[in-house]
């Protein structure tokens, strides 16, 4: 079995779309969410969202390849290209066919559906792009970033809504653990902040109308974002040979399905995925010292994911700083649990905690230390970041200090 | 709130359009409800309640101001004072959409 340590971090995410200016937003609680600009929004009820910015695709790719490519296959590739260079990973011919591109993502090609059907059933046009189908497919993020880089290995795409990211995450850790993969880029990416699917969320009445409160008894629900992160993971042996600088380990992994509601928390079944992923990194609950919360925001994750910490963690939950850094980034669904699991490793890399932002009122309900607005230097040795998804899908991922 | 006299003094449309919507949301006889019905009674949850809602906004043409989290409270806020109004029996549902049709009625004269 192979340790598995992370080398390489690309972001492209709404405070920022490199490592630097992410981590920097973080640190400063400078949020990103605001009004949405990107598409019209007179007919929406909720018009403000965490949206990534400056961000030029002409930059990135040729108009050729830009036809094939949906926003969220931008952001990863540009997230996966970032990466790779972080790593100073020289992809071989060998490592080439060992390497698995292993990305999560929650609704594929949105704002290709959106842009096909608005034409169709609004505007009565009687074609859509000919490229329609290719760019929104949902695995189209990690075959553009295996077409990109030159990837050959197992390449697929993880779909488990808002823990999308972290499975695939999890996913790519096993294969390279495993030896089943010689080097892996693994993430998340979204990008469906669009007319239709804002229209979805408004009805589902979670979303709020000024912002994301994290654990703040004036909560008012969640706010969409959208991004991508990228990592690069390989076995520690050859990272320590070729001598890259290393984030941190992949200690361990945990998954498990609630089998009950559609859309709540169930503080068991995210309990149980937490101390799955104890287990296999061999980490007592004691251990613990940071927790990257999934933290949306709504009164049934943040009272529910309370619950299922003090379940986990016992007596230690009192020791633990748990934040979430949903108040800055919004909440990017797929792309959310890799844009965590990057401040989660920037947080062992630096030694600080990112704070949970927008918080203003402490809730009875919600009882433990979430570091609130200001960042906090701590001696960090393990942290965690975990994701809980609709579907009842939880995933959970521990890294410990390089 | 949801006394007797205020519940028979609803006109009858609005009431048993509400409790119809209801029923088939709930997939429950229209016979059981009364303006006193707990939807929590009924075994509503929070979905069940936001797919009522939209229902109704369907039907009246209406916006009904719910979140997700208050549905599981079963209340919603009053948008002009922002207090909370009850949220919970059968009447108290009408009584808000037939406040909510009644805002809107000026404005459908222009």
């Amino acid at each position: 079995m192979n340790r598995v340590v992370v080398t390489g971090i690309g972001v492209v995410s709404p405070v920022g779309n490199t490592r630097e200016e992410f981590w920097s937003s973080l640190v400063e609680a400078r949020s990103g969410i605001g009004p949405i600009t990107r598409i019209p929004t007179e007919r929406l009820n909720i018009r403000i969202a965490a949206e990534v910015r400056d961000f030029d695709p002409v930059q990135h790719f040729d108009s050729k390849r830009l036809g094939v490519m949906d926003r969220f296959s931008q952001f990863a590739v540009v997230a996966a290209r970032a990466a790779i260079k972080d790593a100073q990973l020289d992809i071989t011919d060998e490592i080439a066919l060992g390497a698995a591109t292993i990305i999560g993502n929650g609704a594929g090609g949105m704002n290709t559906i959106d842009d096909a059907f608005l034409r169709i059933y609004g505007q009565n046009i009687a074609r859509t792009h000919p490229l329609t189908i290719p760019r929104l497919m949902a695995n189209a993020a990690s075959s553009l970033i295996s077409m990109d880089l030159g990837l050959k290995g197992p390449t697929f795409t993880i779909a488990s809504a808002c823990a999308s990211g972290t499975h695939a995450i999890g996913q790519a850790f096993q294969m390279v653990r495993t030896g089943q993969a010689q080097v892996a880029l693994a993430g998340g990416s979204e990008a469906c902040i669009t007319v239709g699917t804002m229209k979805g969320w408004e009805s589902l009445r979670v979303l709020s109308a000024d912002t994301c409160r994290p654990f703040s008894r004036n909560r008012s629900g969640l706010v969409l974002g959208e991004g991508a992160a990228i990592f690069v993971l390989e076995p520690r042996e050859r990272a320590v040979s070729r001598g890259a600088a290393i984030y941190g380990e992949i200690k361990g992994f945990g998954m498990s399905a609630d089998a009950g509601d559609i859309t709540a928390i169930d503080p068991d079944g995210a309990a149980r995925a937490i101390s799955a992923a104890l287990a296999d990194a061999k980490v007592n609950p004691d251990e613990m010292n940071y927790v990257n919360a999934h933290g949306t925001a709504t009164a049934l994750n943040d009272k529910g994911e309370t619950i299922a910490l003090r379940k986990a963690f016992g007596d230690s939950a009192d020791q633990l700083a748990v934040s979430s850094t949903k108040a800055v980034l919004g909440h990017s669904l797929g792309a959310a649990g890799a844009l965590e699991f990057a401040a989660t490793a920037l947080a062992l890399r630096h030694q600080i905690i990112p704070p949970t932002a927008n918080f203003q009122e402490p809730d009875p309900d919600c009882d433990l230390d979430y570091v609130p607005n200001t960042a906090r230097n701590a001696p960090l040795e393990v942290a965690m970041s975990s994701s809980f998804a609709f579907g009842g899908l939880n995933a959970v991922l521990v890294l410990g200090r390089a | 709130m949801s006394d007797q006299p205020t519940a028979a003094a609803k006109p009858a449309a609005v009431i048993d359009d509400v409790r119809s919507i209801i029923a088939k949301s709930l997939n429950i006889s229209v016979d059981r409800l009364t303006p006193e019905t707990h939807l929590d009674e009924l075994g509503a949850e929070s979905l069940d309640v936001i797919e009522i809602v939209f229902a109704l906004e369907e039907k009246f043409d209406i916006t009904i101001p719910l979140k997700a989290d208050e549905a599981t409270r079963l209340a919603t806020s009053d948008k002009s004072g922002g207090q909370e109004v009850p949220f919970s029996t059968v009447g108290d549902v009408a009584e808000i959409v037939e406040k909510l049709v009644a805002a809107k009625t000026p404005k459908a004269a222009q």
